[in-house]
């Protein structure tokens, strides 16, 4: 999804003078290409993500659309005060793009995961919160709201999942409609194990890649049915439990940091996010 | 004490008085470098945001009283206004709203974040190619925050030469952590560094107007309350009071006497 981000900016900056990169010393090789084309405009500025947050909120004060870009935990957690801040209170636009969110950095253990920069970004005024899920998802988002004027983040993925959902910021799909009493709700790469996991199920199965705003009327359109959030994060969960009068559950992370390495796959076994363990979660609900 | 700081400095003790909000000490420190600012930079009062404009940003934003009080004084706004300070429906808030405030390029109050956004508004001019100067004012407490460094370090490393910190050397700082020999600090992370008396005009103007090749910083060795002495004697007491009316009758005979 890395490759389509650059390759999106490359296109976009073909006619669009305006774009400033700001690398957290992340990706910086890829792109060497804009780096090239593009030197005055392009800035691996340093291991400061507090600070990289506030010069872009400062880019955006002046008309230029930044795009802030490293290690998830880092620019959204550790930086919640300048996003809420600089960017949102001050009302200046620019895009923070994060790679390795949830547990794409699985190896790299706790200090790397990243599973609450959905829900924390999503409380803060007058932010868009995206989570593309496939390269297709990434490019037809970036394009439609890089340069409307208000911060937006851009969760990437290293698994991206390759099924081709219908998109539109702000939309949520229906993936499966079985006139079914329990409705699955996911977002993001994730889509992939709990598609895989409702194939034989008699459920419905609502799909996003907009956290923030949710798409409330394709949720009412299965308000009268149970409904299950299954997401390697938090935040949608959360959205869903903003509308009133939903039965709502979820399952995902547990209450204790996944303090294992490996790959994304041992963590999502562990937790109980691979298909065999969507598919008995769902069936213990039904 | 130029007329006009201290008409400043009368304005900022009644409006305290009236609204029950203070920050007074932090406000007097940095009257003659705001003055000195607003007085040398490009700018145009009766229109904010002309494009043309220099850009003045307060980052050590609870001085709010002290930056609204000069931008009356330069003709942004009636000083009348500024009496609601601190108010629900105040447009003059104890920290300032950009959208409300003239002059306001940006809302600051969360100390160590003003300056980041100084040096993303000093790149964006070197960007846009536009001659552009950008001056923002930090206070040494705040300057505990790590980010005031992060944002140094970026400047320099930019080689941002349109970009003049004020670093208001209240000694704030002596309270908790202390920051010893500022300026040579600032020398060691890059700048071209001036160190001046913060309440002369004079010497602010000068330094002000200093062309320099990197980031540039004047460190202003000031005083909290300075005007008043009952201010610079009982700062801890008098860092977020707000006087009575007894109290404003004795602050505003020392500012007239110059007691400091």
């Amino acid at each position: 999804m890395r490759k389509q981000f650059k390759n999106t900016i490359m296109d976009l900056s073909l006619t669009d003078e305006n774009i400033v990169m700001i690398l957290g010393d992340v990706s910086v090789y890829l792109f060497n290409e804009f780096n090239t084309k593009y030197p005055d405009r392009f800035y691996n500025m340093g291991i400061c993500e507090n600070t990289l947050i506030s010069v872009a909120a400062g880019l955006g004060s002046q008309g230029l659309t930044p795009f802030v870009h490293t290690i998830a935990p880092f620019i959204t957690e550790r930086s919640f005060e300048q996003i809420k801040l600089d960017f949102c209170y001050n009302g200046f636009g620019g895009n923070i793009v994060s790679c390795g969110a949830s547990f794409d950095y699985a190896w790299d253990g706790a200090t790397h995961h990243c599973y609450t920069d959905l829900a924390i970004l999503r409380l803060l005024p007058g932010m868009e919160v995206l989570q593309p899920g496939s390269q297709k998802e990434l490019d037809i988002l970036l394009r439609s709201r890089y340069n409307n004027g208000k911060p937006t983040y851009f969760r990437l993925s290293d698994h991206p999942h390759d099924i081709d959902a219908p998109v539109e910021f702000g939309k949520g799909c229906v993936i499966k409609d079985s006139g079914a009493d329990l409705t699955v709700v996911t977002a993001g790469p994730v889509l992939g194990n709990v598609l895989e996991a409702c194939k034989d199920l008699n459920v419905n199965l609502i799909y996003f890649n907009t956290i923030k705003p949710i798409d409330r009327k394709i949720i009412s359109q299965f308000k009268n049915t149970k409904m299950l959030v299954i997401h390697d994060a938090f935040g949608l969960y959360e959205a869903l439990c903003a509308i009133p009068d939903l039965t709502v559950s979820y399952h995902g992370l547990p209450d204790e940091f996944c303090s294992w390495y490996g790959t994304l796959h041992d963590i999502r076994e562990k937790i109980g996010l691979d298909v065999k363990s969507i598919k008995a979660t769902i069936n213990s609900k039904l | 004490m130029k007329q006009e700081c201290k008409d400043i400095r009368r304005e900022i003790l009644k409006i305290s008085n009236a609204s029950g909000h203070g920050h007074i000490p932090t406000c007097f420190s940095i009257v003659e470098i705001m003055y000195a600012v607003y007085g040398r930079m490009n700018h145009d009062p009766k229109n904010p945001h002309w494009e043309g404009r220099d850009i003045f940003l307060l980052s050590k934003g609870h001085a709010s009283l002290g930056h609204y009080s000069v931008l009356a004084k330069f003709g942004y706004f009636d000083i009348e206004r500024v009496y609601s300070f601190g108010n629900f429906m105040s447009d003059f808030g104890c920290h300032a709203d950009r959208f409300k405030v003239p002059g306001a390029e940006a809302s600051t109050g969360s100390l160590g974040h003003g300056i980041g956004i100084a040096v993303g508004i000093a790149l964006a001019f070197k960007l846009k190619k536009q001659d552009r100067k950008v001056f923002v004012v930090i206070g040494d407490g705040e300057s505990n925050e790590g980010t005031v460094w992060e944002a140094i370090m970026v400047a320099v490393n930019l080689n941002l030469n349109n970009l003049t910190i004020i670093y208001d050397n209240n000694m704030s700082h002596g309270r908790g952590l202390q920051i010893t020999g500022p300026a040579d600090r600032f020398k060691a992370f890059g700048c071209h560094v001036w160190e001046v008396n913060g309440h002369d005009l004079g010497q602010l103007e000068d330094e002000i107007d200093q062309q320099s090749e990197n980031v540039k910083v004047i460190v202003a060795n000031t005083v909290k309350g300075y005007g008043c002495k009952t201010l610079v004697e009982n700062q801890y007491e008098w860092h977020r009071k707000s006087p009575g009316d007894e109290e404003l009758e004795k602050l505003l005979r020392e500012l007239d006497e110059e007691t400091v």
